[in-house]
């Protein structure tokens, strides 16, 4: 088990990952590590020993912005930010909860607009993520001073090109 | 001169001053950014994983449209399109498999033919930046810039190349090319928080927090930025960080090619600065930029 979440995460990430020698160069850069359960430089460590189910679990794999300052530190050129992704893809793979299910209400209902328009339309993106988040409330006034100051349009503009996106979305799904 | 230009979604919304005042600069600089027809979403976020072939579909077709309207370059503005493209295109040039999958799967003909600029880059390496500051008609005199990269403008430098990983100084150029005086601060490559504001906002207003403050400590009057998610977070943070910190002044948050636009004697009227939480007019009048 300890090895095939290792070749795994290699396979998927390119990334030289047993080459970490735990300089902690990720975690002293990281942004986002006040967030992180587990550092960076614990992550690749755990992924070295296999602990798959504390890993698709935790929250750092979903806090990870891919901010890639880690991955351009690092003497051993590994870049965390693959390595985060291919968790992330195996937790919702394996249909695990994910520990931070906004983080993907978020992603979806960003492809949806995709989807829809072609493009990103900020205020229905936002409202599906609310209805999928069931968070309604939260940041509502900030939503608010945007759309005042005029830049949330109401009128969503669909690229020109909807047929091919459609397929696009289509053959994929097969 | 013109350039095909990859506005982006957000270009046409919310950082539509970011795209405005681009335009408009272009034409006085001698250049015209030609916007690609039938464009779609970029994706706004590089695919990282090397099984993920779909994501990069959309990027990879914007890629193939560009050159089979005639071009070889495609212009960017905002730092996230500017990312996917640019690291998609490497993919293209130098990931022979991933490169067939994905054009297999979009039925396209590509191979990377299409070098991915961004404007800034455009400035300095085909304009050139003493040509650029000979065309200044306002210069940004007395006024202390600190320029904010932040993440995707950047990094990884392998893919992207625009400029170092630690200390890049294009952005610092710019300023000096314009006029005005850029201050060194050491948070200038650090993220803001990126997409975590919409879900985790006090994530967002202490990475912003620390980066507001780092640019004040070395003097800066305002902070200029080529991303409008960084735009975003750095401006409109700063009420909440007022409220856990009531020492805390406010700092306004400009879009590079307003600054631009300014120096180039455009009206500040056009460029939007309504739109601004923290507004920068006073801070401009007081400097002469704007009467």
């Amino acid at each position: 088990m300890a090895e095939n979440l290792l070749q795994k995460v290699v396979a998927e990430s390119g990334q030289p990952i047993d080459l970490c020698y735990q300089c902690r160069k990720c975690s002293v850069g990281c942004p986002m590590v006040e967030e992180f359960d587990f550092p960076p430089n614990m992550v690749m460590r755990m992924v070295q020993l296999g602990m798959k189910d504390e890993l698709l679990k935790s929250k750092a794999i979903w806090m990870c912005i891919s901010c890639e300052t880690c991955g351009s530190r690092c003497p051993n050129e590994i870049r965390i930010a693959p390595v985060m992704d291919s968790l992330r893809a195996q937790c919702l793979e394996e249909g695990i909860a994910p520990a931070d299910p906004v983080t993907v209400a978020l992603h979806s209902a960003f492809i949806e607009s995709i989807k829809t328009f072609g493009r990103v339309h900020e205020a229905t993106m936002l409202m599906n993520y609310k209805w999928k988040s069931k968070n309604f409330t939260s940041d509502l006034d900030v939503g608010i001073k945007l759309f005042l100051k005029g830049k949330i349009p109401l009128m969503p503009k669909k690229s020109e090109n909807m047929a091919k996106i459609k397929e696009i979305f289509q053959e994929a799904g097969k | 001169m013109k350039y095909p230009y990859f506005p982006g979604c957000t270009l046409y919304t919310k950082a539509k001053k970011l795209d405005d005042a681009g335009r408009e600069c272009s034409l006085k600089l001698g250049f015209e950014l030609d916007e690609l027809k039938d464009w779609t979403c970029c994706g706004a976020t590089f695919p990282l994983v090397n099984d993920q072939h779909i994501t990069m579909s959309g990027p990879t077709r914007i890629l193939a449209d560009t050159k089979e309207q005639g071009n070889d370059k495609l212009v960017a503005l905002c730092s996230v399109c500017y990312n996917v493209l640019k690291r998609t295109n490497h993919v293209m040039l130098n990931d022979e498999e991933r490169r067939a999958k994905v054009t297999d799967f979009i039925e396209r003909d590509y191979h990377g033919e299409v070098e991915v600029l961004h404007y800034l880059q455009v400035l300095r390496d085909e304009i050139g930046f003493d040509a650029l500051k000979e065309k200044v008609v306002k210069p940004l005199a007395g006024l202390k810039v600190a320029c904010y990269y932040g993440c995707l403008l950047l990094r990884p430098v392998k893919e992207i190349g625009l400029d170092v990983m630690e200390n890049p100084t294009i952005f610092e150029d710019f300023i000096r090319a314009l006029g005005g005086e850029p201050v060194e601060f050491p948070y200038k490559i650090e993220c803001c928080g990126a997409f975590q504001a919409v879900h985790s906002m006090d994530t967002a207003t202490r990475c912003s927090r620390d980066i507001l403050n780092s640019a004040k400590d070395s003097g800066a009057d305002l902070v200029i930025t080529t991303c409008p998610l960084c735009q975003f977070n750095l401006d409109d943070r700063q009420p909440e960080i007022q409220k856990s910190d009531p020492g805390f002044s406010s700092i306004p948050i400009l879009y590079f090619t307003q600054l631009l636009a300014l120096a180039l004697d455009l009206s500040a009227e056009e460029l939007g600065f309504e739109r601004n939480l923290i507004d920068p007019l006073p801070l401009l009048r007081e400097k002469g930029i704007v009467s």
